[in-house]
């Protein structure tokens, strides 16, 4: 069996011989590589869960077609990749977490030489291809169905903007599974926060909840996103506004991690 | 002083491990040396699988030192790391993915190239080559028990730990896992397993240790830990056909009360 030159051979040893002891290790990008094909190829063995995450928003866009004309299409479209932001954070990511955690995958993984950042770093890549995913599938459905058509810059500036959204909701799902540990609360919970956000955050940014709650959604991680997203999809619509609720999403990105991150266990025992 | 063909694949000194107040392991050392099977018994809680995580560097110890090959766990722990397989008692391997994309992740991970070929080979020594493209969680226990050594040691690493690997195997299974685990030792592989099971201990271990509150109580091939305590009053009331079992000395040493 051949190996790399960092690792030692899997030949016959005569018994009693020494065996090689590795003098390097595996590189950082063929550790990562390994991992991320396992887990892309995971993400597509549950395929069917992922096509529902995308399924939710993509449901609503065509919903709020007779919307369109009244709330504009870049405003419809941001609200539908809000969602499906919030489904993947809290509803995929968490969920393969926690699973994983339960059965004691990471710590198969931690004991072999694998750096434990790129355990993550794999898993949170896979999301970013979700989030790509979705994106699209957002802009072509909307394209297609709602004949909302952008310039190319708001193409582009919506899917990066998409990944910083993301990113909050990531960062929220690893906060859920940082502070809990039971698979089926974490499920629980982030279903409750996901269509908390959802009910919560669509109806009370239309105003149909009242003043108050108009206010507090617009600084709640559903509203900043819906705001960044949506200023993104029609650059010229960029205000002061819409550069505070970047920095906030920032600021609630940054908090959930540290919290996720300080309060992450990588076993349930 | 050791050269380097009996130098120890794992030194254990002076290892605590505290969870809070609790005191999980206390001043535990012993050695690994290469071509052996060194056994670690011990009643639930005693203190077997911290010490073992503590070895694999999934929690950190108190006080102590661990060298795998040479390598401090605390200070190089990817290349200690390298340098052992493990075997974990749950099956932790991603349900969704077949034996042979299984195979690939860790392969990759070691930095192991395996050809089309060696990977055949891999799987028909472990029987299991009409399987590669069955997904892990649709294998048997014994199955998965097979793919998980195989993968422990798919780098040939020096040490290889072992948590309770015959735990819910039928007779057939568990008898051709310690043929593996023998002929690792002959190929040079140092072995650390822990067992509840006696009969496992004296059929396959070349050393044991047993750890009861933390605390080793003694180290020796099974042979000699029986010849010593055969004549200890609590292993005669231990033993029940009258000949000296492994298990008496065990229960005459660690006491007759389940733990929890």
């Amino acid at each position: 069996m051949s190996s790399t030159a960092s690792s030692p051979a899997l030949t016959a040893i005569a018994p009693g011989t020494l065996l090689p002891a590795p003098r390097t290790l595996p590189s950082t990008s063929a550790v990562f590589s390994a991992l991320l094909r396992a887990d892309l190829t995971t993400q597509w063995r549950n395929r069917r869960a992922s096509v529902m995450t995308v399924l939710m928003p993509v449901i609503i866009l065509i919903a709020w077609k007779f919307l369109i004309e009244r709330l504009g299409g870049p405003f419809v479209l941001a609200n539908s990749i809000t969602i499906g932001l919030n489904a993947i954070g809290l509803m995929g990511y968490t969920n393969s977490i926690a699973r994983d955690r339960e059965k004691d995958i990471f710590q198969r993984l931690r004991v072999a030489p694998a750096p434990n950042w790129t355990i993550m770093a794999s898993r949170l890549t896979v999301q970013l291809v979700m989030i790509a995913i979705l994106t699209i599938v957002i802009f072509l459905v909307g394209y297609q169905y709602d004949h909302v058509a952008l310039t190319a810059t708001g193409y582009v500036a919506g899917f990066l903007v998409a990944i910083v959204g993301g990113a909050v909701y990531l960062a929220l799902g690893q906060a859920i599974v940082g502070g809990l540990k039971n698979p089926e609360t974490v499920n629980a919970t982030s279903r409750l926060i996901y269509i908390a956000f959802i009910m919560v955050g669509m109806f009370g940014e239309m105003g149909a909840l009242g003043a108050f709650m108009n206010k507090a959604v617009k600084y709640s991680p559903y509203g900043t996103v819906n705001s960044i997203v949506t200023g993104a999809l029609v650059p010229g619509t960029w205000t002061a506004h819409t550069t505070i609720a970047l920095l906030i999403t920032l600021a609630y990105t940054a908090l959930f991690a540290i919290l996720g991150i300080r309060w992450f266990k990588w076993s349930n025992k | 002083m050791n050269t380097l063909h009996d130098a120890p694949v794992l030194r254990v000194e002076g290892l605590n491990i505290d969870y809070g107040s609790f005191h999980a392991v206390r001043n535990v050392s012993f050695e690994v040396q290469p071509g052996e099977i060194f056994g670690l018994l011990g009643p639930n809680g005693a203190g077997k699988t911290s010490t073992l995580s503590a070895v694999e560097g999934l929690i950190r110890p108190f006080t102590g030192a661990i060298h795998v090959a040479g390598y401090d766990i605390r200070r190089q722990p990817l290349y200690a790391r390298a340098c052992m397989g493990v075997q974990l008692q749950a099956t932790s391997f991603q349900p969704e993915l077949t034996l042979v994309e299984i195979l690939r992740l860790y392969a990759g991970i070691y930095g192991v190239n395996l050809t089309d070929n060696q990977l055949n080979a891999i799987l028909r020594d472990i029987k299991l080559e009409d399987h590669a493209g069955k997904r892990y969680g649709q294998l048997s226990g014994g199955q998965q028990q097979r793919v998980s050594l195989v993968i422990a040691t798919i780098h040939d690493p020096r040490l290889v730990l072992m948590d309770e690997p015959t735990t819910g195997l039928d007779p057939q299974s568990r008898r051709q896992l310690w043929e593996r685990i023998e002929a690792m030792r002959d190929k040079g592989h140092g072995i650390l397993l822990t067992t509840h099971s006696m009969e496992e201990a004296e059929a396959v271990c070349d050393r044991i240790a047993i750890i009861d509150h933390g605390q080793i109580i003694t180290i020796d091939s099974p042979q000699a830990i029986i010849e010593d305590n055969r004549d200890r009053p609590e292993v005669i009331s231990a033993s029940r056909k009258g000949k000296i079992t492994l298990e008496d000395v065990f229960i005459g040493l660690t006491g007759a009360a389940i733990r929890s």
